[in-house]
């Protein structure tokens, strides 16, 4: 789970999978958008920053995978085809952008750690020690607070709609002193300005965007498919069971050929139907009467029949 | 008493029942239905002719021996769409041709009868071998027949009217077979008859227990049919 504060948002709850992506991020391009966007999925969250209309970074992350860049891209447009996806916009600075890119791309020193069980001044100290660049992520189910840190000094704080760093740390402790708050120590790889590709630039992002509708069509498929077979194989289970009952009824009635004549009668009403209707079995007692009367007297086949449908209203209750 | 009126009475129940037990089923019981109640047409029509006025005329008997071979053909018919039915449980055809093609023919063998010189004894004699023959064998095919259509059907509720089916074609083979017998070598004539008397005699009596028997087992078949059926 990426653990990101909100920013100052520009579009929030939108469903990308109704969304034309490449048109979008385009648009992004074209406005010289600096932010990020956050794609929330079934699969995981996406998250692609913006500074000055270059796309800068891309990331997935999931319960079992981590993509970046294009893979990364392709994935959210994946995830957003498929549904149920939310997609948030949030416009930051650029120096905020760049510090949460090399936050995201960084490597997480200690996790989850409970604030009110953490020597935090001692905490501090061994990064100013250490001289570490990168963050402090505090957070609760609800806030998160990011204090970015340049080689062991504070640069400032990053909390929920905020679009710039800020000096002030008075929201940010406000999360520390939650209940539940937790502390994850994250070290970044500061990247210039000036070095960053444009992801957008070197992809073909529209290309992308078929492959991933293709792969999202095709699973799709592979999923309907999947649900017509089952149903197939659970229709034809329950037409084994409808049979071998009306086979059972008829043997105890009729003897041998009862059951025969069960099986006969029962294929000709099916007449090649995949589903086991009460039009059918309608059909099914008729035919069967119809041919029991040479082997039973009617009192006999009514008692049959009567059996039969008892037993067939059970077997569907049970179904 | 007269046993000839007995088995008369026999007859009647069991072309009575039939008829009854051929409505509301399917043709194949039609066919044997028809089949055994023309047996009663012709074994009435030559027990009736003394008392009807009239009724004495050849053309009448020679009808009544024919209407003997058509039920015999027409019952082995209804036996031959069982057994179809108990290997493959195909039902085919309805019952009102079975009454039509049955009166077709007896209305062909009419006139057949009545467009021909007046039977003599001789052809009479003739007529009635061919029914008997015909009874003769097509009992033993029958015979055959309906042991096979036992097997399929064994276990359900009609099974064991089959075999009393059986018991019935035996009757009846024993009955005609002895008749058949008494025709060919002559044995009814005074002159033969003197010379072979026990042969004469035990066919005489197998004729008469065969046909008592058949009627007895055929009115007792349909009765318990019918039950069985109900």
């Amino acid at each position: 789970m990426i653990l990101l504060p909100r920013g100052n948002p520009v579009k929030e709850n939108i469903d990308p999978g109704k969304v034309q992506l490449p048109d979008a991020l385009q648009k992004l391009q074209k406005g010289n958008f600096t932010g990020y966007l956050r794609f929330d999925t079934t699969r995981g969250v996406g998250i692609l920053i913006y500074d000055k209309g270059r796309l800068i970074s891309a990331l997935f992350e999931g319960a079992s995978e981590r993509e970046i860049a294009y893979d990364a891209i392709a994935l959210i447009f994946e995830c957003s085809l498929a549904g149920n996806a939310n997609l948030n916009i949030y416009r930051l600075s650029s120096e905020l952008a760049m510090s949460i890119h090399a936050l995201l791309h960084g490597q997480v020193l200690y996790k989850g750690q409970e604030v009110k069980l953490l020597d935090i001044r001692g905490l501090l100290g061994k990064m100013k020690e250490d001289k570490i660049t990168g963050c402090l992520r505090i957070y609760t189910s609800d806030h998160i607070a990011l204090i970015f840190y340049r080689e062991g000094s504070p640069l400032g704080f990053f909390h929920d709609g905020s679009t710039d760093l800020e000096k002030s740390a008075e929201n940010s402790l406000s999360v520390a002193k939650l209940p539940g708050a937790k502390i994850d120590v994250l070290t970044a790889q500061v990247s210039e300005e000036a070095t960053m590709a444009d992801l957008q630039a070197s992809a073909d992002i529209r290309a992308l965007w078929q492959k991933a509708h293709e792969n999202v069509t095709r699973d799709k498929r592979s999923r309907e498919a999947e649900v017509a077979r089952s149903l197939e194989e659970r229709e034809k289970d329950r037409r084994q069971k409808v049979l071998g009952l009306l086979k059972g009824v008829a043997e105890k009635s009729l003897g041998r050929i009862g059951a025969q004549l069960a099986d006969k009668e029962f294929t000709r009403a099916m007449n090649g139907q995949g589903v086991v209707s009460e039009s059918v079995l309608d059909d099914f007692y008729q035919r069967l009467g119809k041919a029991a009367k040479l082997v039973a007297g009617p009192s006999t086949v009514k008692q049959m029949v009567d059996e039969m449908q008892r037993g067939i209203k059970a077997l569907m209750k049970t179904d | 008493m007269d046993w000839n009126i007995v088995q008369l009475v026999l007859w009647l129940i069991a072309g009575i029942v039939s008829f009854y037990f051929s409505i509301g089923n399917a043709r194949v019981w039609t066919s044997i239905a028809v089949g055994f109640g023309l047996i009663l047409l012709g074994e009435l029509l030559p027990q009736a002719m003394p008392f009807l006025p009239g009724a004495s005329s050849p053309q009448i008997e020679a009808m009544s021996y024919i209407l003997g071979t058509i039920s015999i053909l027409v019952m082995s018919h209804g036996f031959q769409e069982y057994y179809v039915f108990s290997r493959t449980l195909e039902l085919e055809g309805n019952k009102l041709l079975v009454y039509v093609a049955t009166l077709g023919v007896i209305f062909a063998s009419m006139i057949f009868i009545l467009i021909n010189p007046d039977p003599t004894p001789s052809t009479l004699k003739v007529i009635r071998v061919v029914e008997d023959t015909n009874w003769v064998f097509l009992s033993l095919i029958n015979i055959d027949l309906i042991r096979k259509i036992y097997i399929n059907v064994k276990d359900s509720p009609i099974s064991k009217g089959f075999i009393a089916f059986m018991l019935v074609f035996i009757f009846i083979f024993l009955w005609r077979g002895s008749e058949l017998y008494i025709q060919v070598y002559d044995l009814a004539n005074p002159d033969v008859s003197r010379l072979f008397p026990f042969r004469y005699e035990l066919s005489q009596i197998c004729s008469n227990v065969g046909n008592l028997l058949a009627g007895l087992s055929v009115a007792g078949t349909f009765i318990y049919l019918a039950r069985l059926l109900r």
